[in-house]
């Protein structure tokens, strides 16, 4: 697996400008992490293809998600959020 | 699992407990970064975040009690937990400095919190590994 | 980032304080505004009838801060009707895209 440039960290509902914004900025070497009502991106079907992407399974859980995540998603509990965020180059949180 | 090398990290949450889920999404983040063996340099509380620091939130008994989890946290842990004094002062946390500087009726910042300026979080992105931070979701 | 429009909300004061913080500590910063926040850079804003103070006096004292730059989303300018000639002074306008972030060490929003 290569290095994670940015670590996109998104909270906000796919409906949210920000969050327009932080899908618009990602170039292919970075990673999406999904958390709180960002997981919602699950329910869409409109998930990046160019860049990792991770969702923060409480988050998941707790919309009711867990059955909906496919093989382009990783499942990541908080030590896994700590793991990438100092794997990652920078953290952006949206 | 092998063992990384101990990093650390400022923590900034600007979602208020109980309009938001920054309080919570933040614990759990700090809880796994200390069990993982990292350093939590300092958690600031900016903006709305400033709440969490009340010492009068009274949430019902059957609701996690955000203020309260997160000063133990903080206490078990020796971690400072700061709030602006800008946001603080405008939102009516005051301690008792403030308190009498202001001559206020009542100081209410919850203990360990304390009042600070914004350079207790520039001098927290700079000593840090990693700055995050904790918004509200609208 | 500013992405919050002026006055109804007060994440962009706070930004506007946490980029002051970072020049007063001499960390190089810029303020970048996108989305509905490129309308805190329209000239002529009077605040006073909402009880509030305008920050047009604030962003043009930017430079003698320290802040290096302000910079506006060409793109959410267009949107919004701001050109030249109605930004205020000292704006840069920029198309926001991946390559601007990795310019920078740190990218943060105040809310």
């Amino acid at each position: 697996m290569t290095a994670i440039q940015t670590l996109h960290i998104l909270n906000k509902s796919p409906d949210h400008p920000r969050a327009a914004q932080c899908l618009e900025l990602m170039s292919a070497d970075d990673g999406l992490l999904l958390i709180g009502g960002g997981v919602l991106l699950l329910a869409t079907g409109t998930l990046p293809t160019a860049t990792r992407v991770f969702a923060l399974s409480p988050d998941v859980d707790a919309r009711g998600l867990g059955n909906l995540s496919s093989n382009n998603v990783s499942a990541v509990d908080f030590a896994g959020m700590v793991t990438l965020s100092l794997q990652a180059q920078r953290v952006i949180s949206w | 699992m092998a063992e990384t090398a101990s990093e650390s990290f400022t923590l900034v949450i600007t979602g208020a407990p109980y309009s938001s889920q920054a309080p919570q999404t933040a614990l759990g983040f700090a809880q796994a970064a200390v069990n993982a063996g990292h350093r939590i340099d300092r958690v600031f509380l900016y903006g709305d975040g400033v709440h969490l620091a009340s010492a009068l939130c009274a949430p019902p008994s059957d609701e996690t009690h955000w203020p309260e989890e997160w000063s133990r946290f903080l206490v078990d842990h020796s971690i400072p937990g700061v709030a602006c004094i800008a946001s603080a002062l405008r939102r009516g946390l005051v301690n008792e400095t403030e308190q009498k500087r202001y001559e206020l009726p009542a100081a209410n910042v919850r203990v360990p919190f304390e009042i600070a300026g914004l350079g207790e979080w520039v001098e927290g992105q700079i000593k840090s590994t990693r700055t995050l931070y904790f918004h509200a979701g609208d | 980032m500013i992405d919050q429009p002026p006055y109804g909300a007060w994440t962009g004061r706070e930004a506007l304080d946490m980029a002051f913080s970072l020049a007063a500590f001499d960390q190089p910063a810029s303020l970048l505004f996108s989305g509905a926040g490129v309308n805190w850079l329209r000239q002529g804003q009077e605040a006073g009838a909402i009880g509030q103070k305008s920050v047009e006096k604030n962003l043009s004292a930017a430079p003698i801060f320290g802040i290096e730059a302000i910079l506006a989303d060409r793109a959410a300018c267009k949107t919004f009707g701001l050109d030249e000639s109605s930004l205020i002074e000292g704006v840069t306008l920029v198309d926001v895209d991946a390559a601007l972030l990795t310019d920078y060490h740190h990218t943060a929003f105040a809310g």
